[in-house]
């Protein structure tokens, strides 16, 4: 019963990785068979994080990918936990419509996103600047300058995202039993301090989980660098998923490439370990 | 919160109460508004693109024509439409069978297997692209639906939530067919997939939304411009008619709308999958 999904596993994502972590140690050119493949140890790696020009690309499209997904993640959770109580407060109308608009741009797919945006964001005749015009703020670059390229594209997705996790935020706020805020009230707590001392701690485990799932999406940005920038102005949009597509397939330097693989995913394991022992010590304190 | 009725007086209460909907009016207007302006734009004509005004002044049909006609845009939907199903159906059926024996059989390396599915996890297909671009090729499925529906069906997701569900199903309904003696496949196809439903409905809409979203795996997998599924097809399309904003915003449309109309139909449903996965 299991074999179907096991024999999937092994030859979709086992055998894929494997030779990615072999690749990583070669010599190789994507356009020829694995028999070219000539073993040069850590060679790759040197050259990853060297000073040359391939060391300099790759540098800077790992920084690209920790910016992005850095900010992403601390937009997304606050923005989430803000939104979740918004929905899930009684004292107004309008909660759970505002959650299904909120979710309803989880649906539409990135490329379309992308696309909108792009022309959303046009410096001169998008309506972004227009309203910005409009509330004298002056005219932004967005996403045809370096300095803001980078930023529009986390705003972005964002817009796309945070639906999704105030949903699980409203989850979690749901989870969390009346008696302990009528507890609080008797003691004399204000709104702000039950936020901190019940709300926040008690949502521990949903954040947690949305962390690691916009982590993981983060990472993986591709679609708008790919339909809208190309990794430009001047590599400023030019993201780790971008960047090794192009130099494992196109430009077929698959050794390259693979090492720079592996060095994402080692950055990867080491960032969400780091995330459940945070959690985990924090539990460990609170108990 | 209905506690604070107790705090606030009737006026600080209206107060409070028209702020809040402010900020959710003004939020939700600020959600909805780039889908609106992409629709109104779609319907525009291209002189009208550029005017400031919101509504289209005469809304034509014409630039849909254009993209439907113009671009094999049908052909690449009913790609889409495909691939997803496929994976959507394949993936269950496997699933459902993994994750059940992971519940309930007894075998050894039991812990490893689901160990390894479970660190899957952490392995995302951009990092994995390019030798799975190499296993793919050298099983001869590039540019094949085959190369499209097959590396897309594991989900390491799917099998995990559907072991959670199989291991809360209480145990008494299996031993009734096992004291009558039914094989294991007996139960699983006539006690344990009847009992998924739920389940299987709310993962059906979320690997059909994966799928039909997914771009990065088709855009490597296919050359063959008659398998293009539609998110490639209009990546394609954007590159030839960047500066044509009504015919890019027809096109968006035509790609987001089956998603949105899926998302009005199925709202509670997908609602409820979303909040599973995440308790879970």
């Amino acid at each position: 019963m299991l074999a179907p999904a096991t024999g999937l596993l092994a030859v979709f994502i086992f055998v894929p990785m494997l030779l990615t972590l072999w690749l990583s140690l070669q010599s190789w050119s994507t356009q020829t068979g694995f028999d070219t493949a000539r073993f040069i140890g850590v060679q790759n790696f040197i050259d990853i994080f060297s000073n040359s020009s391939i060391g300099r690309d790759f540098k800077a499209a790992l920084v690209n990918t920790l910016i992005y997904t850095v900010l992403s993640v601390v937009l997304i959770l606050p923005l989430s936990v803000a939104f979740g109580l918004l929905v899930h407060q009684k004292l107004a109308p309008g909660g759970i419509v505002l959650r299904t608009i909120l979710f309803s741009t989880y649906m539409v797919p990135m490329i379309a996103v992308a696309l909108v945006f792009s022309k959303l964001y046009s410096p001169t005749e998008g309506p972004i600047n227009q309203v910005l015009g409009w509330i004298g703020i002056p005219a932004q670059t967005w996403l045809s300058a370096p300095q803001t390229a980078l930023g529009s594209i986390v705003l972005l997705n964002v817009w796309q995202q945070v639906g999704y996790f105030t949903v699980l935020a409203v989850a979690g706020l749901t989870q969390i039993p009346d008696s302990l805020y009528e507890a609080a009230r008797i003691d004399g707590a204000n709104p702000v301090q039950r936020f901190w001392s019940i709300t926040l701690p008690l949502l521990g485990n949903t954040l947690l989980f949305s962390a690691v799932i916009a982590i993981i999406n983060s990472v993986q940005v591709f679609e708008p660098v790919a339909l809208i920038t190309q990794g430009g102005p001047v590599n400023a949009t030019n993201v780790l998923t971008y960047h090794i597509r192009r130099v494992g397939i196109e430009r077929a330097q698959g050794g390259l490439g693979s090492a720079m693989a592996v060095t994402l995913m080692l950055v990867l394991i080491v960032s969400i370990t780091a995330l459940f022992a945070f959690a985990r010590a924090r539990e460990a304190r609170r108990a | 919160m209905n506690n604070a009725t107790t705090l606030l007086s009737r006026r600080q209460l209206d107060l409070v109460r028209i702020v809040w909907m402010l900020v959710t009016l003004v939020l939700a207007l600020m959600t909805i508004f780039p889908l609106l302006w992409m629709l109104t734009i779609s319907f525009k004509s291209q002189a009208e693109v550029f005017q400031p005004t919101f509504w289209p002044k005469a809304p034509s049909l014409k630039n849909f024509v254009y993209v439907l006609t113009e671009v094999p845009f049908l052909r690449y939907l009913f790609n889409s439409f495909v691939v997803s199903a496929a994976v959507t159906i394949i993936a269950l059926w496997f699933h459902s069978m993994a994750g059940y024996a992971l519940a309930r059989l007894r075998f050894p390396g039991r812990e490893a297997i689901f160990l390894a599915i479970f660190s899957t996890f952490l392995v995302s297909l951009p990092v994995i692209i390019v030798p799975l671009f190499i296993v793919v090729r050298s099983m001869g499925m590039l540019n094949s639906y085959a190369g499209l529906i097959v590396p897309a069906i594991f989900n390491a997701f799917g099998i995990f939530l559907l072991r959670q569900y199989y291991l809360a199903l209480p145990r008494e309904l299996e031993e009734a067919a096992i004291v009558d003696g039914a094989s294991y496949w007996r139960i699983y196809w006539s006690v344990i997939l009847p009992l998924s439903r739920p389940i299987i409905a709310s993962l059906a809409i979320l690997f059909f939304l994966a799928n039909w979203n997914s771009f990065l795996w088709p855009l490597t997998a296919t050359s063959d411009q008659s398998l293009w599924v539609v998110q490639v097809g209009i990546a394609s399309f954007r590159s030839q008619y960047a500066s044509s904003w009504n015919y890019i915003m027809a096109a968006s449309t035509i790609v987001a709308a089956p998603m949105l109309l899926v998302f009005i139909v199925f709202q509670k449903q997908i609602m409820e999958s979303i909040k599973t996965s995440g308790l879970k």
